[in-house]
């Protein structure tokens, strides 16, 4: 199957530069997750992508030609902000997005089938969309999406809305999607989903790629840097540790902690600094640093650089 | 491979109007209504007719008129008196009579009105008409009388004078029926000028609802925007053409049928029509010839109708894509509407002189070319090459609107929040 290459594209809208010369590869069988912060340009590209707009500089290409129509047939493409058409029924509706794709009517009537009893919704066929719940008509969007068996998967934000059986399940079927050899785009805010789906990072912020590469080379470029701790008794220490600059916290709870160690801190000393406050250690592990802190210091370190810049 | 998409667009769009019940109800029910309507009308004119016979007092102060206060059609009822006018005002409000009739010394020499006392006034009505033709046919009679003139001169001068109206065009005369043909035409205009803006605004209501629900990034990854907005257009233009069809057999049936149904209904009143009667005849005695329209009259009513959709419609569509709600097209639907708007107004004006330079600017000017060209077609012989060039003119015209609402339609379907207003839209036309 073949691989997306997006290629030195700029897009601008009237003096807005959305995206600017952003460049990266998506290859089958492996997931990338399109991160970044809210106005990034994150849809602006995925809309290029689709072949929704066009890109005003660089180029698109999937396998051997442009993104185009041709592309779009073996798309499948599940915005952020999405919806069904209020008054059809979900198996008309179904039919019509595979007819829009190019697919014929029997081919498509088999696999609505398939997929509606894979998501245990065969019984909701003959029922209009405003009829089903948030959850439901979240499932039968992602059908429309993989319905016309789409080399290119693009999702965005794919599980909102979903509970966490339904929310597994559907992370099974991705998983599945990928194991088959396509290749999906995932773009969302929750770096927990990200980590556990993703092969490939690419990290946009003010319309340029801040991070890119594998999530595995990504995590040992930022280094062992993170300390995670598990504790009872009080934990002043961590405000001291934070107001001297040694640290700064991830997440922190009654019991536990995540320090990002700075401006050379080693492990021992944070130990140290611990071991006269609390009663006990349970845990204590210098491991890579989380996707959610990834993105939080390259984005504010994007940030204060072009803060500098601009001056 | 583009062509289809949007025929799979349009047949999504027809199916999925055609089956609901809305569309089974209108159509069933448009004409059911529209017959109702008339009958209701029909009923009314026909019992406010009954009821006209009129009881009128007629006090004659000059003791010679009186004689001769005659009325043909039996309608009025003159009763002399010499009641004072605070009597006969009481007798008219309390309902006794229908009003009295006063006529003065002066009238014969022409120096004094007649005057007529009611509670209805004096209106434009037919019944103020009758009323002054018999005061002036027995004033005329007296001053005639004194000068001598024998009764059968009056008889000559009275005799019928009439004028009868006959259209000249290439294929032959034809006579009497100019005025059917106007109403042929005006039902022709009208009927495109309702059908362009509710089929019009449908089109606009789709489009605002696609965008609304966010079901439109998944179509627009899958069609382009073009495409989608050409399927629309054409997919209800396909309903309101069925709909129209079924209403125009229902009408041709109607109009075949005409005769036996009013036979049905009771015989125009004073006819003496044998049972054997014609349709024709039947239709002569009520005063209505139906007009001999050719095929190519409905031809052009068809084509003009379906230009003049196709141009609103994808017109409407470019608004619907800017705005989110209903209530916020308004403002930006006014321009786009006042040709429409001009051309019904200037409707009445174009049914009297269809070939004064007023119709015919109006009849080749694309914008407004539907409604007055074919109100036009309908009443005289259009010239040929106004007919092409008007045709011409509105082909352009669409395939310029279709130009200008689809680049509005590519930025707008996926625009939301702020209404745009329409600097913003003309600026969308500039981005690639």
């Amino acid at each position: 199957m073949p691989n997306l290459n997006v290629q030195g594209v700029t897009k601008r809208y009237g003096k807005f530069v959305a995206v600017n010369n952003i460049s990266f590869d998506a290859k089958p069988g492996r997931i990338l997750g399109l991160l970044g912060p809210n106005g990034a340009g994150k849809t602006t590209t995925i809309r290029m992508i689709t072949f929704i707009t066009i890109p005003d500089e660089g180029e698109i290409r999937y396998g051997e030609s442009m993104v185009g129509e041709k592309s779009q047939e073996k798309m499948g493409y599940l915005p952020e902000e999405r919806g069904l058409y209020k008054k059809m029924k979900v198996g008309e509706q179904l039919m019509y997005f595979a007819e829009l794709k190019g697919m014929g009517k029997a081919e498509a009537r088999d696999r609505i089938r398939y997929w509606l009893d894979r998501f245990g919704a065969l019984e909701w066929v003959g029922k209009k969309t405003n009829e089903l719940s948030k959850g439901m008509q979240q499932k039968i969007q992602f059908i429309a999406t993989i319905l016309h068996n789409p080399s290119l998967l693009i999702l965005d934000e794919p599980f909102g809305g979903l509970d966490p059986i339904n929310a597994e399940l559907l992370q099974d079927v991705i998983m599945e999607l990928k194991d088959e050899g396509r290749t999906i785009l995932f773009a969302s805010h929750r770096m927990e989903q990200v980590e556990q789906l993703c092969d490939d990072i690419c990290l946009i912020s003010k319309g340029e790629i801040i991070v890119k590469g594998a999530l595995s080379d990504i995590k040992r470029q930022f280094g062992k840097n993170t300390i995670l701790m598990d504790f009872e008794g009080p934990d002043a220490f961590l405000d001291e540790l934070v107001s001297k600059g040694a640290v700064r916290l991830g997440s922190r709870s009654t019991r536990h902690a995540e320090l990002n160690l700075l401006g050379g801190t080693t492990p021992k000393q944070i130990l140290e600094m611990a071991l006269p406050h609390v009663s006990n250690i349970t845990r204590f592990e210098l491991v890579e640093p989380p996707m959610r802190e990834i993105f939080v210091t390259a984005v504010s370190r994007q940030q204060s650089q072009q803060a500098s810049t601009t001056v | 491979m583009s062509r289809n998409k949007i025929f799979v667009v349009a047949k999504n769009e027809f199916l999925k109007r055609v089956k609901t019940r809305w569309f089974v109800f209108t159509t069933l029910l448009g004409p059911i209504v529209m017959v109702g309507f008339f009958t209701v009308v029909g009923i009314v004119t026909a019992t406010s007719l009954e009821t006209n016979e009129k009881v009128i007092s007629l006090r004659d102060e000059t003791s010679r008129l009186e004689s001769e206060f005659v009325d043909p059609s039996g309608k009025i009822t003159f009763k002399a008196t010499d009641s004072s006018d605070d009597e006969l005002k009481k007798l008219v409000l309390s309902g006794d009579i229908s009003g009295y009739l006063v006529l003065p010394n002066g009238l014969i020499e022409g120096t004094e009105s007649a005057r007529y006392y009611s509670t209805e006034g004096g209106g434009i009505s037919n019944f103020s008409g009758d009323l002054r033709s018999i005061v002036r046919d027995a004033v005329r009679l007296v001053r005639l009388e004194d000068q001598a003139v024998s009764r059968e001169v009056f008889e000559i001068i009275n005799a019928n004078v009439s004028l009868d109206s006959i259209q000249l065009s290439d294929a032959g005369e034809e006579q009497g029926s100019t005025a059917a043909y106007a109403i042929v035409g005006g039902i022709m205009g009208f009927l495109i000028y309702i059908t362009m803006l509710v089929y019009g605004s449908v089109v606009m209501q789709g489009v605002i609802e696609e965008k609304t629900s966010r079901v439109v990034e998944i179509i627009i990854s899958s069609v382009k925007p073009f495409q989608l907005l050409m399927g629309k257009v054409l997919g209800i233009g396909a309903m309101g053409l069925v709909q129209m069809s079924f209403w125009a057999i229902l009408i041709a049936a109607g109009t075949t049928f005409s005769g036996a149904i009013i036979g049905l209904i009771g015989p125009p009143t004073g006819s003496n029509l044998p049972d054997t009667a014609t349709q024709a005849e039947i239709l002569d005695s009520i005063g209505f010839t139906i007009p001999d329209l050719g095929p190519e009259v409905f031809i052009w009513f068809v084509l003009f109708f379906l230009m003049g959709y196709l141009l609103y419609a994808t017109l409407f569509a470019g608004i619907g894509s800017a705005v989110e709600q209903q209530q916020d097209a308004q403002s930006l639907m006014l321009p786009v509407m006042m040709p429409i708007i001009v051309s019904i107004m200037f409707l009445q004006a174009v049914l009297e002189a269809p070939n004064s330079t007023l119709s015919v600017a109006l009849s080749l000017f694309p914008f407004t070319a539907p409604i007055p060209m074919v109100v036009r077609i309908a009443m005289i012989d259009v010239p040929f090459w106004q007919i092409a060039l008007s045709f011409s003119l509105l082909v352009g015209a669409f395939l310029g609107a279709v130009w200008v609402s689809s680049r509005i339609y590519r930025i707008g379907i996926l625009s939301y929040g702020k209404k745009p207003s329409l600097k913003e839209l003309i600026r969308w036309l500039r981005y690639a």
